[in-house]
């Protein structure tokens, strides 16, 4: 018996072919875009953003295609698509990767543009200062935002606490935190959320030290010491029972549905002011904002104004004049200011703030009122992140302080450990 | 005897074809029904595969061109990376727990819909719902409902007294939850004993049944023994699929393997490095190291396969 | 001692009626018992979708205070791009998944499993170690290989592997049922003076209904399933399946539609699960056709 192939076996196949062939005629098929956008978000930030990119199709002619995905999603899709000498042209880029990005060129320094295609007269100087990395600027900060303590005030009136204010310090966490645990509401709420592994809480402590997480040099700021006297500060309102228990904290892993404020743990949570509106959504009970607490009465400098986000532009467009083009029409053009208003942040350009004030809902107010009138909490602008501080903080900040919440390390060993490690991590990626 | 030796034999001894023929009689209608495979495997599968190989021998950021990096990467991984032997652990007790509990409930769950009762299109139907939501968002809100200290398991225990941990956020308990998870997730095996026990012919039963065979020694004599090739593909591929397991760790920590890297997946280590921190080349190593792992634990499978598992061929 | 285990056999031969119906009792509390286990996520996220935003993560109880259908409306149009183009994309992915995994798959099982040519066990573990590598440190490749080809922002990617038989879980499937099937059904055919295709065509695929269907249901669930593939390779929206509509809809940093999540996520599961109604009849089918004489 010979085997042969017949005609049906060929025509089965080349099927596949044939089938991918008609895939082809799919929805998918066409590969042509004038300029292309990348950012996280959500739906309502979408809408507004294609809102101002209509206008910009309408004004210039120029079409830009978006695409926008969940902050989880956006980074791995971001990074294959760079690797793969596809990045599209516009990228929303975050304070912790703009170091990462810029330092290999997968994005584009601007000043190039600046006076001719990217306008920035008048626009806030330290928002500036924050898009820049190594003197050149590579990011266009959208908005600012400033750390910020959520306050649930309905959980405060039922405890009959007097909710905090801007001029909270340390020692209130202890003091009202036993009144309002004594109150017992709502199945055993305590007041604060453990903050001991929240990164900027750190920050902002150190900074009212005088000191600081990073060093310009991208060392780290602080020394073991420091680190014992914090996790220790914390220990102590553990232990009185003033904060969220360790294992109930450790529910919290990122999305604000997970957080202790969402969840009804806690009636304040370390946060930021431009999460407010996110917050306010998902919690019944109305929400108000007051800064980080003071280490004690009269010291501030602990808050500084952050981009809350940047448009960059990246390295491998073929387009980066028209790019930043439309970067100066996205920060500038008062249609699109009222089509965004505070959403990713309070804008930085003086006119484009007055554009917008009037337009805001009361949530957003609160946050722009917070952000306009920190007083004396402001301090300066920290250098930016060295490139290693995101695995500093997920790798070592959480993993420590979750270890010294369940005890299974005393604050006099983390501290020293935590600096050791800190600084072989720094060391290896520079 | 084999197909291709029935096949060929006949005609070799009349006319002794050259080599080629015997070639083409031979091995061509294996390589011709392997064909798309072949195309898939060397123009799709394999160059990736080569390339991370590759790239696990440098230093590649993602944004910029790898750098070689010799063996670098491997020896940190076993000198100088406490998170890499964390992570081996975690997923080695993962491993060693959730194969075998989800094996055991999928097939008791198959035998038991095996029966012929009635309602079985809706019972076989409702234990696969769990399968179907993948790795949905709603499956680590739900986790926490069940499993957090105000959650369903502590009210059922505090019904007898008990006030249970918060499991999900408990380093002590967290990976249990996440073993939990996968045995609740048996669909997939189920369904394929199913198939399995399907393809046993119903006449074995009766005539065992004719020969006064009980019900657990048909079971012993000729379920298990003639399902055993089902056994043997559930229990490599869920070990394959234990061992790389990421999704229910990423979607329940949030991607980030704590409380205190207690659900710190070796592929959610890997994703950190490669994604998280930009190192891919490090990841790519660490890919090959389970790679490497996996199989030797499936050959050393398929080597005592031989003993247990019974083919019909 | 020696003659209990004989009685009870004896008993279980002849049970009498009242045994067989407390056991029928018996089996069915259990059975009903597990399945409340297995429906309460699907219940919870269905009271999730109906009831007000704000009280999703903070009731305690399963029964929403009020009911809406409201998050099915703003869910279906919540995202600029209305669900049913992602469900339109959705099912050309995986129905193209289904026929393509179904054929190659068995093509390839076919040769493993019945074919006698050098270096099979060779491809055979090849083939296993594609299953063994990370997706995650091929992505980055395989990307510029789909891009080198001119397939990213195109369906392409997600389903021309599916024809080229790249997921050896199907093949490794397939190979443990077809070697199930008694030798002596091709050797009988072949003396008929079939050839290997025949034997495929005519007694292998026959025969292999139980295996089929499970293949068909595992590639179209998850396929339909998968976000990975669809987030990497798809830019467009009005290319985006419906998972990938779905993740679209939670940011962890901002704003996010629960109830719309809730709601989608409940309609992404009809077509899966009739799927899975429809195509789970063929495993039981092949109680009839492989009860044969062996």
């Amino acid at each position: 018996m010979t085997f042969r192939m017949d005609r049906r076996q060929f025509l089965m196949g080349t099927s596949a072919l044939m089938v991918t062939g008609v895939a082809g005629i799919s929805p998918a098929w066409a590969q042509a875009a004038n300029m292309r956008l990348i950012f996280w978000g959500g739906q309502s930030r979408a809408d507004r953003t294609y809102g101002v990119t209509d206008l910009f199709e309408a004004a210039t002619g120029n079409k830009i295609e978006g695409e926008f995905l969940a902050w989880n999603d956006y980074w791995p899709k971001l990074a294959t698509q760079t690797a793969g000498g596809n990045a599209p042209d516009i990228i929303q880029m975050d304070y912790r990767y703009i170091v990462e990005y810029a330092k290999r060129n997968a994005i584009a320094p601007l000043d190039e543009f600046v006076g001719g295609a990217l306008k920035l007269d008048g626009f806030d100087e330290d928002q500036l200062e924050g898009g820049k990395v190594d003197g050149k600027l590579y990011g266009i900060s959208l908005g600012a935002n400033s750390v910020a303590t959520l306050v649930n005030t309905v959980a405060f009136e039922e405890a009959g606490v007097e909710p905090p204010t801007n001029d909270w310090t340390l020692d209130d966490i202890m003091t009202k935190g036993e009144a309002f645990s004594k109150a017992n509401i709502r199945n055993g709420m305590k007041m604060m959320s453990d903050g001991s592994y929240t990164e900027p809480m750190l920050d902002n402590w150190l900074r009212q030290k005088g000191l600081a997480l990073y060093t310009a040099e991208g060392k780290l700021g602080f020394g073991a010491d420091e680190m014992t006297e914090w996790f220790n500060l914390w220990k102590t309102f553990r232990d009185a029972g003033v904060i969220v228990a360790p294992d109930a904290q450790a529910l919290d892993t990122g999305p604000l549905e997970t957080t202790m404020l969402v969840s009804g743990k806690s009636a304040l949570m370390p946060s930021n002011s431009n999460q407010l509106v996110g917050f306010q959504a998902l919690v019944p009970d109305k929400l108000d904002m007051v800064g980080y607490p003071r280490l004690a009465a009269g010291v501030g400098g602990g808050h500084y104004r952050k981009p809350s986000m940047f448009f960059s532009v990246a390295g491998s467009s073929a387009a980066k004049e028209k790019a930043a083009e439309f970067l100066s029409f996205f920060i500038s053009d008062p249609e699109s200011a009222k089509i965004l208003g505070v959403e990713r942040g309070i804008p930085c350009l003086p006119e484009t703030r007055d554009i917008v004030a009037p337009t805001l809902d009361e949530a957003n107010q609160i946050a722009l009122n917070f952000v306009a009138n920190l007083g004396d909490l402001l301090g300066p602008l920290p250098p930016p992140p060295p490139a290693a501080a995101g695995e500093i903080d997920l790798s070592l900040l959480r993993v420590i302080g979750q270890e010294v919440a369940f005890g299974a390390r005393t604050p006099e060993d983390a501290g020293p450990y935590f600096v050791a490690e800190a600084t072989a991590i720094l060391e290896r990626a520079s | 005897m084999t197909l291709q030796h029935v096949a060929t034999s006949a005609p070799a001894e009349a006319e002794k074809p050259s080599v080629w023929r015997r070639i083409w009689q031979q091995d061509a209608p294996g390589y011709l029904f392997l064909l798309p495979w072949f195309i898939g495997f060397f123009g799709l599968t394999l160059g990736p595969m080569i390339s991370s190989l590759y790239l696990s021998f440098t230093h590649f950021d993602l944004l910029t061109a790898p750098r070689w990096a010799g063996v670098d990467n491997y020896v940190r991984m076993f000198t100088n990376d406490p998170k890499f032997a964390a992570s081996m652990r975690v997923t080695m007790f993962f491993v060693v727990f959730s194969v075998p509990l989800k094996l055991a409930f999928a097939l008791g769950v198959a035998l038991l819909l095996n029966r012929g009762m009635k309602g079985l299109t809706l019972y076989r139907s409702l234990f696969y719902l769990p399968s179907l939501l993948g790795a949905s968002v709603a499956i680590a809100i739900l986790w926490r409902q069940i499993f957090a200290a105000d959650g369903l398991v502590n009210k059922f225990l505090s019904l007898f007294g008990i006030i249970g941990p918060s499991w999900i956020s408990n380093p002590n308990y967290s990976l249990w939850t996440l073993i939990v998870l996968s045995i609740w997730q048996f669909g997939s095996p189920m369904i394929i004993f199913l198939a399995g026990l399907r393809q046993i012919p119903q006449d074995m039963y009766e005539a065992a049944s004719l020969d006064g065979a009980s019900k657990w020694r048909q079971f012993w004599k000729i379920t298990l023994p003639l399902l055993t090739p089902v056994v043997f593909f559930n229990a490599i591929i869920q070990t394959i699929e234990a061992f790389k397991s990421f999704t229910p760790a990423f979607i329940i920590s949030g991607g980030t393997g704590n409380p205190i890297n207690s659900t710190l997946f070796y592929t959610l280590y890997l994703y950190q490095e490669a994604f998280g921190f930009f190192r891919m080349g490090y990841a790519s190593a660490l890919a090959w190291v389970l790679l490497a792992l996996v199989a030797i634990f499936t050959a050393f499978s398929f080597l005592t396969s031989k003993y247990w598992v019974h083919y019909d061929d | 001692m020696t003659d209990a285990p004989m009685k009870l056999t004896v008993v279980g031969a002849e049970t009498p009626i009242w045994r067989k119906r407390l056991m029928s009792v018996v089996s069915h509390g259990l059975l009903i018992a597990a399945s409340i286990l297995m429906l309460y996520p699907l219940l919870w996220m269905l009271a999730a979708s109906f009831r007000p935003e704000n009280e999703i993560f903070t009731s305690a109880s399963i029964i929403p205070s009020s009911w809406s259908l409201d998050a099915y409306f703003r869910g279906w149009h919540g995202l600029r791009t209305s669900f049913s183009v992602f469900f339109t994309n959705s099912f050309i992915v995986s129905t193209f998944s289904v026929i393509g995994n179904v054929f190659a798959c068995s093509l390839a099982a076919f040769a493993f499993a019945r074919l006698e040519f050098r270096g099979r066990r060779i491809w055979f573990a090849l083939m296993l170690m594609t299953l063994m590598l990370p997706y995650q440190v091929t992505l980055i490749p395989q990307y510029v290989l789909f891009r080198q080809l001119g397939w990213v922002d195109t369906f392409l990617p997600l389903i021309v592997p599916k024809f080229l038989a790249s997921d050896a879980f199907f093949i490794f499937l397939m190979v443990q049922f077809f070697r199930g099937i008694p030798r002596e059904l091709d050797e009988a055919a072949m003396m008929d003076g079939a050839g290997p295709w025949r034997i495929y065509w005519k007694i292998m695929l026959p025969l292999s209904t139980p295996v089929l269907a499970t293949a068909a249901i595992f590639t179209f669930i998850w396929t339909w399933d998968d976000f990975f593939g669809p987030l990497i390779y798809l830019n467009r929206m009005s290319d985006y399946t419906v998972m990938l509509g779905l993740r679209t809809f939670t940011d962890s940093t901002g704003m996010s539609d629960y109830g719309g999540l809730f709601a989608m996520s409940v309609l992404s599961i009809v077509p899966i699960f009739l799927f899975f109604l429809i195509f789970q009849r063929l495993l039981i089918e092949g109680i009839a056709t492989t009860g044969m004489k062996r």
